[in-house]
């Protein structure tokens, strides 16, 4: 097996390399290539993807010696920081990145992983688990194929003019797979009631589902807690206004390359270029075209109704409209319908079992025109209610405060606006990061301890450039600050993190 | 695959990549891809071997060090004599071993220290004249106190030498510490025999060679709550495997600790010896020095001096600090390079030769391999020894003569004849030592302990006081009833304060309250030691620190951490503690410091750093 080439730099251009690969594959001598199922950047040399896995696989499997209950999460060397994650079993994710020059703490190793979790379960959500893939597709050419697209559909999110800008230090205020909210008054709560109760009896006798965006921000969800999360990323990532008309800034995390340099994206078919290198090199191969491709960008647009149609899909051969998606859904692994129909800035998207509807898109199409004649009004007067209490961008900007809150029993949270958090140094966000790394590494731990109660945590520090960087944990709730131009006594800062938890956290990081 | 459980050992070697030290190495890619197999046959081994392990495991798992009270190895004194024989002393060149040394040693008890030893203490409490009552409660603090203090009667020479990698006893333990040379060879492990861990051994250095090879130096693996850290010093390699949640920062520090404990013993001109032969097995030359390493790793869960970098002193009176740094710097000007007296762990005097100046890690790793090596306690001893952060190619000669019990005198010289020099100059101090009543100051201030946090003022002194009124040369029952340990007995000081530790920028030095309770028992110390080694960690961050000020609170404590450029204070609160009125204790605890610093540290110290 030609593996001696782990000499060759093993580095690629954007100094970003992700692989994913099957451990149960590969297993004779000469086979190896067969447990790659993808690399990223595709036009590194063989020898230099063995490398990568061949290290990665080694210290899964020496890692077991000692803790056979969770295998290998990262491995930090000086120059590159290499993140785990086991998506299914046997089937692992590996994420290398480089460090910058000063070696300075710029990456947080739980929310690269994150980052693979993402663009696995949304992968799952399209097109069924990875094992299920390859035991349909024993030769894994069409594995091959789904992951490459979708992998590289969903970094092309992330791709800022030739970089790939992947969450850092910068983004410490921010926490992927949660779900951001919209707050809403009383009545605008009955409204939305109301609409989704209309909206299920349109679909009949069928159990149906739906999730209510308003702009970026989630109004209403009858999925599970994982579903939804997912549900939510894809939307906002595809479905939204703002990802509908991408070069639009957002200020959602999710959609990085959008916000920065948005014309890059607008351009159909931008991302694979730049990203994929030379086509040859793809493991692909020809079916691509028979590829699936959910996250490829620029695919969907609004129909005259109100509906959002892509032909990512195919086309229906009866009547030549563009076929209905599915969606696989985490919690019943039930296979559903995804219709998505959106005025101004509100995005109602309801799903429908597969099993239940009869003649396929037909079915679709008739609860669609139901939803069309009873949902059209309410939506009209839901959309206008939330537009008048809607704040903007910075509708959760507390003056003095950068924040981030979040509630991992809900996969919620609520942060600062990135054009505020944007104004603190980059001392700050480093400590920052540090602090959040450390409350990380807690928590995993608490995790596996698998003690009863809940971790409970406070840490105040006045880092060098004299800020406040701060995180509370408490029930299962995560508060973290930063007060730049703060008073130095930590009474002051203690004060103003009561105050912020009395004001908006109903009291959870209180003391008293 | 299959193998048996008995056939486990030659498993092992069947599916080593490398176990033949002559073999060609193959590339690491072999190695890595070999691990698969080794993995699968131990794991089949650690089955079969499941129900025998059973009973050990759960004693295993209930504390890292989990120190058996039986496990004084009796016997295990001669470090010198087995290094005698080795080649050690070629690595050095012309080392002189005093006659006198190794033939008292064969014959000198196995531990004095070890047998009465709290009796002892306990009987030159009572001829010290203080009250009955005081007696009891040093006895009381006695026993909180020998655990984390007095290292010598529990270390074992090597623990568990029958187990190696397969056993899932080993595979449990809690903190493994690994040297090997880069060729893949053992040197030390904690645990287990490092003659079975030569496969083991071969798989860390495939991973580091491995990762070197793509031109990257690996740093730390994690996986669960399990970290393993490397650490590479030219052809030697140390590794850490831990689950004891100790930050990265931390455990690397230990691993340049035990580096620095190896160079001690042999120099950094051991790499030449790498040079000239990269297979050149270097276990003999460790040979017998397993005490030392031991009781190094486990000073890592005791002594703020392992990641302080800092030395504490015994609280002496200034005048009982001077007469002794009188008679110390005597023998100084007479050609000694540094003279130190030290108890236990805790500085008493401290002189070097003019611009000579000790880093306070040489004086951890120096008291460490005198007070682990048992030979040093029964005779006089002539030793070369390397001081790593001084020159850490050359050997000085260290001459180690016992005081008492505790107290032991060091004198290290760059002239390998100076032996009898040295001892001359030992029994001039050792007679001004007793004449002056330095020696029973330092009984009686060991039996005091050092601060309390129930002792700390309410209000400022108004002199330079001192803090426990014996200390005070030659005054008769300064007890004054006000400053009785009454009111917070049982819950630590006032505003809920239950320790802390006190660090002298400028003069390298720290001070560490006494444990009182709640803090008693030896694992809520440990626990909380931890906890200032993690808050130091995160106080010192490289990238981003030195951060000003830190608060923590969790299930345990309330932590403070304020740093200056003069100082640093780490104080533990209880978890309820009231902020501001913590913050206001620590003000305190600063001023108490400095009201009492006369005593508590060694002053004048400072022409080392000129």
């Amino acid at each position: 097996m030609g593996l001696s080439s782990a000499t060759t730099t093993a580095t690629a251009p954007e100094g970003v390399q992700l692989c994913i690969f099957d451990l149960r594959r590969g297993q004779n001598e000469g086979q190896e290539l067969d447990k790659i199922l993808f690399f990223f950047p595709a036009d590194l040399p063989f020898s230099a993807q063995f490398s990568v896995i061949g290290l990665s696989e080694g210290l899964i499997t020496f890692t077991r010696i000692f803790s056979p209950e969770a295998a290998c999460e990262a491995i930090e060397a000086e120059r590159h920081s290499h993140v785990f994650h086991e998506a299914e079993p046997d089937i692992w994710m590996v994420m290398v990145v480089e460090k910058n020059k000063e070696f300075e703490p710029i990456w947080r190793s739980d929310a690269l992983r994150k980052v693979l979790k993402e663009v696995h379960s949304l992968f799952v959500m399209f097109h069924g688990s990875i094992r299920a893939l390859l035991d349909k597709d024993p030769g894994g050419g069409l594995t091959r194929s789904h992951l490459y697209h979708f992998v590289m559909d969903y970094l092309g999110d992330f791709l800022v003019g030739k970089k790939l800008l992947l969450p850092s230090f910068r983004d410490a205020l921010n926490e992927r797979g949660t779900v951001q909210m919209l707050t809403v008054g009383r009545e605008a709560a009955i409204e939305v009631q109301s609409l989704v109760r209309v909206l299920e009896s349109c679909a009949g006798n069928m159990p149906c589902h739906s999730l209510i965006l308003f702009q970026d921000l989630l109004v209403s969800t009858t999925l599970s807690p994982d579903d939804t999360v997912n549900l939510f990323a894809y939307a906002v990532l595809r479905l939204t206004p703002h990802a509908l008309s991408s070069g639009v800034s957002s200020w959602s995390y999710l959609r990085k390359g959008a916000t920065s340099s948005g014309s890059s994206l607008a351009r159909p078919d931008a991302v694979p270029e730049q990203l994929h290198g030379s086509l040859d090199n793809s493991p692909t191969g020809d079916n691509s075209s028979h590829v699936v491709r959910p996250l490829q960008p620029d695919k969907w647009s609004k129909g005259k109704d109100g509906f959002l149609v892509s032909d990512i899909w195919g086309a229906e051969t009866s009547t030549g409209a563009s076929a209905t998606p599915t969606v696989l859904l985490h919690q019943t692994q039930e296979r559903m319908y995804l219709c998505t129909h959106q005025h101004k800035s509100l995005t109602l998207i309801f799903l429908l079992p597969v099993s239940s509807v009869l003649n396929g898109d037909q079915g679709v199409s008739a609860v669609k025109q139901q939803v069309l004649e009873n949902v059209s009004l309410k939506l009209l007067k839901v959309e206008e209610k939330l537009s008048k209490g809607w704040g903007g961008e910075n509708a959760y900007h507390v003056s003095g405060y950068r924040y981030l809150l979040a509630d991992g029993d809900r996969n919620v949270s609520r942060a600062s606006p990135p054009g505020k958090v944007t104004t603190l140094t980059k001392g700050s966000l480093l400590a920052l990061n540090k602090v959040r790394e450390e409350v990380d590494l807690d928590k995993s731990r608490a995790k596996l301890d698998n003690a009863g109660h809940e971790k409970e945590l406070e840490i105040s520090i006045r880092a060098k450039n004299n800020a406040w960087v701060i995180a509370r944990v408490t029930r299962g709730k995560e508060l973290y600050m930063v007060l730049e131009k703060a008073n130095e006594t930590l009474l002051y800062a203690s004060d103003a993190v009561e105050k912020f938890s009395n004001r908006y956290c109903n009291g959870v990081f209180s003391l008293n | 695959m299959s193998s048996e459980s008995g056939a486990s050992t030659s498993g092992d070697e069947a599916s080593e990549p490398n176990p033949n030290p002559d073999h060609t190495p193959k590339p690491p890619e072999d190695q890595l891809a070999a691990l698969a197999l080794s993995e699968v046959d131990s794991h089949g081994n650690g089955v079969a071997h499941g129900s025998a392990a059973e009973n050990n495991h759960q004693e295993i798992e209930s504390d890292e060090e989990e120190v058996q009270a039986n496990s004084v190895a009796p016997g295990l004194a001669e470090v010198e004599e087995a290094s005698e024989g080795s080649p050690r002393g070629g690595v050095g060149g012309g080392v002189v071993w005093a006659t006198t040394n190794s033939e008292l040693e064969i014959d000198g008890p196995a531990s004095p220290s070890s047998s009465g030893y709290a009796g002892e203490r306990g009987s030159s409490a009572s001829s010290g004249g203080s009250g009955t009552d005081e007696i009891s409660e040093v006895r009381k603090d006695e026993i909180v106190d020998r655990f984390p203090d007095s290292q010598t009667p529990w270390v074992p020479s090597k623990r568990h030498v029958d187990e190696d990698d397969a056993s899932i006893s080993w595979r449990k333990r809690k903190k493994h510490f690994f040297i090997l040379s880069h060729s893949g060879k053992p040197i030390y492990s904690r645990y287990g025999d490092e003659h079975k861990l030569a496969g083991f051994s071969a798989t860390l250095q495939a991973i580091i060679s491995f990762v070197e090879n793509g031109g990257d130096h690996v740093k730390l693996v994690r996986a669960g709550k399990h970290q393993v850290i490397f650490l590479v010093k030219g052809p030697i390699y140390l590794v850490c495997i831990s689950c004891t949640e100790e930050p990265y920062e931390s455990l690397r520090v230990q691993l340049e600790l035990i580096y620095g404990q190896m160079l001690l013993i042999l120099t950094k001109s051991v790499n030449r010896c790498f040079e000239k032969n990269p297979k050149f097995d270097m276990t003999p030359l460790l040979g017998g020095t397993d005490t030392v390493f031991s009781s190094l790793i486990h000073s890592f869960s005791w002594n703020p001096a392992t990641f302080l970098h800092a030395y504490t002193c015994l609280p002496l009176a200034y005048a009982t600090r001077q007469a002794a740094g009188a008679i110390l710097q005597d023998v100084a000007d007479s050609g000694v390079l540094f003279a130190i007296l030290m108890c236990k762990h805790k500085v008493i005097c401290l002189v070097g030769a003019q611009k000579a100046s000790l880093h306070p890690d040489d004086m951890l790793l120096l008291s460490n391999f005198v007070m682990a090596s048992e030979s040093f306690r029964t005779s006089e001893s002539f030793s070369p020894i390397c001081l790593p952060r001084y020159n850490p190619m050359a050997f000085l000669y260290a001459y180690v003569r016992y005081l008492d019990v505790d107290t032991y005198l060091m004198l290290l010289t760059t002239s390998s004849d100076a032996f009898y020099h040295l001892k001359d100059c030992r029994i001039r101090i050792e007679s001004v030592l007793l004449k002056s009543n330095v020696l029973s100051e330092i009984q009686r201030s060991m039996l005091d302990g050092g601060m309390r946090v129930e002792e700390l003022p309410l209000d400022p002194l108004p002199r330079a006081g001192s803090f426990s009124p014996h200390l005070v040369q030659h005054t008769v029952q300064t007890d004054s009833p006000d400053r009785f340990r009454e009111p917070y007995i049982g819950v630590g000081g006032p505003a809920g304060l239950w320790h802390f530790i006190y660090r002298s920028i400028f003069l390298d030095q720290y001070v560490s309250s006494e444990f009182s309770p709640p803090i008693s028992s030896p694992r809520q110390q440990k626990r909380l030691y931890r906890a200032y080694q993690k808050l130091y960690a995160s106080m010192h961050d490289k990238g981003i620190g030195p951060h000003k000020t830190q608060f923590r609170r969790d299930e345990n404590y309330v932590l403070l951490c304020w740093a200056t450029q003069d100082f640093e204070l780490y104080a533990a609160f209880d978890p309820l503690a009231d902020k501001a009125l913590a913050i206001k204790t620590c003000n305190r605890v600063c001023q108490w410091v400095k009201d009492v610093e006369n005593e508590i540290f060694l002053l004048g110290a400072s022409p080392f750093s000129w």
